[in-house]
């Protein structure tokens, strides 16, 4: 690659890459991502339009949480058990929404754990009007913050709703 | 900054020792240039190539190869660890972790994945937060500790157990000489030796041919748009240095050559730079067809025409540099 094809100018995502040089030699450069300089809105347009139809679904009471966060996340039964250090058997009846029902609340802990959300982001969705238009696009760039802050109570979590003031 | 995170902060590592190495010649010497189709394995959601070896295979290699001593821990206790890692950055010694990637929340958002196989130099701490270089962030990044032990402790495929390593020597001299040759017919053995159809050239005929079969395993189309475009993010965007690997192998063979004097290494630097340059346009061939949905049997077709190319090349340039290598 030459380094004159190599740049890319995007700067909140930035790369090094082994070009070959004006001069001849080979070496590094920093340079932006391609593919997020031309594409991130794709990827956002795509991750948005998922949560949407697993919301909806859930809403209806066709999948779980567990189901949910789980391909939110990208994990299959086997990592999901893993992390959680659930059984993989467990894991499977916790998609189930009849067996969901009979959830043990330390299983829950341990998936809210694995999820990096608070064990009460499992029985609500926190969706703020404002910021539909873009509502899985950085968080720091939404018109309104949803800031959860965990207390010494591990079940207990401080949901605060703020305007962006960036 | 640097291309790869383990050779990255490796490199840094051997650098704040005093040993003058860069980091394509730490990607050479431990062989790390690979490739792998994996179809089948519980592990994976989905099927996913892999363009360099093992994660944490290059740092044992470096020092089976090298005289360089690393002091490796693993930890069951999180606070045991987390005092460890305290008392060894007290000391002003910078120190390689192991983490789930996702919990690096100085990353922006989108390039944030559960990946267990990340690796950052911690080098102090201010109050509850650690400061650490990591080889895809341009500035000294902050993290919480709450935050560094869950990346530490994520459990999973690869999980790091709380794995962190330092240096505790380096050898006056490395022998170029003796290991440039030695870790190429390695990465040759690895790539066009007696490999499982599914690793080295053999792995990217079958990544060609079995890419077809996609569509079969995603949900619906963004599923498959999602899939394909990630063929892009493996190869230039996730830490290869571009074109996957090819080019921080081609800087190394230059290095080489000119440690080794040898004019033919040099030639071989520069095809390996054009592979480099082919599976580029892989990557943006994948993220053209991904974001516009064309995505029928014939683009896929067409994209696996194009591996099929890279498989021919490097298979043409790994015989080469066979003869090459065996006449140093």
């Amino acid at each position: 690659m030459k380094e004159k094809d190599a740049y890319i100018d995007y700067e909140p995502q930035q790369l090094i890459m082994y070009v070959e040089k004006e001069d001849g030699t080979f070496g590094p450069i920093q340079t932006g991502s391609y593919i997020t300089k031309n594409y991130l809105d794709d990827f956002w347009e795509k991750m948005m339009k998922l949560r949407n139809s697993l919301l909806e679904k859930l809403k209806r009471n066709e999948i779980t949480p567990i189901y949910f966060y789980k391909l939110i996340h990208d994990f299959n039964n086997v990592e999901l058990s893993r992390r959680t250090g659930i059984p993989v058997f467990r894991v499977k009846r916790h998609q189930n929404v009849k067996s969901f029902r009979k959830i043990k609340l330390s299983d829950l802990y341990k998936y809210a754990y694995a999820f990096d959300i608070p064990v009460s982001n499992l029985f609500q969705a926190i969706v703020v009007e404002d910021n539909e238009n873009k509502a899985e696009t950085d968080a720091l760039n939404q018109p309104i913050i949803v800031k959860q802050k965990r207390t010494e109570n591990p079940f207990v979590v401080i949901t605060k709703i703020e305007s962006n003031k960036k | 900054m640097a291309a790869h995170c383990e050779s990255g902060s490796l490199t840094a590592l051997l650098k704040h020792k005093g040993l003058e190495i860069t980091e394509p010649m730490i990607f050479g010497l431990g062989s790390g240039l690979y490739f792998g189709y994996l179809s089948r394995t519980p592990n994976l959601n989905f099927p996913m190539f892999i363009l360099r070896t093992k994660p944490g295979k290059l740092r044992k290699k470096i020092a089976k190869r090298t005289d360089i001593k690393f002091k490796i821990q693993r930890f069951r206790d999180q606070n045991n660890a987390e005092l460890e890692l305290d008392r060894l950055i007290g000391e002003g010694i910078p120190v390689a972790c192991q983490v789930d990637f996702y919990y690096m929340d100085y990353i922006p958002q989108w390039e944030r994945v559960h990946a267990n196989i990340h690796f950052i130099t911690v080098i102090g701490k201010e109050g509850d937060e650690y400061l650490l270089s990591d080889s895809y962030y341009p500035k000294i990044a902050r993290i919480h500790k709450d935050n560094l032990r869950k990346a530490r402790f994520a459990g999973g495929y690869l999980a790091p157990k709380g794995f962190m390593y330092y240096i505790e020597s380096v050898p006056k001299k490395i022998d170029y000489e003796k290991l440039i040759p030695l870790s190429v017919k390695n990465t040759i053995n690895n790539m066009i030796g007696v490999q499982p159809p599914f690793i080295g050239v053999r792995g990217i005929r079958t990544f060609a041919k079995k890419l077809l079969g996609w569509p079969k395993l995603t949900r619906d189309i963004d599923h498959l748009s999602h899939e394909v475009m990630k063929i892009n993010v493996f190869l230039e965007d996730q830490g290869t240095g571009g074109g996957g690997f090819r080019f921080l192998y081609a800087t190394f063979l230059r290095q080489a050559s000119e440690i080794l004097n040898n004019i033919e290494l040099d030639d071989m630097s520069k095809k390996m730079m054009e592979i480099g340059d082919g599976w580029r346009n892989i990557s943006y061939f994948a993220a053209k067809i991904g974001k516009n949905r064309d995505l029928g049997p014939e683009k896929l077709e067409e994209l696996g025409q194009m591996i099929n190319e890279r498989a021919d090349a490097e298979e043409a340039f790994y015989t080469e540099l066979k003869t090459v290598v065996s006449n140093i």
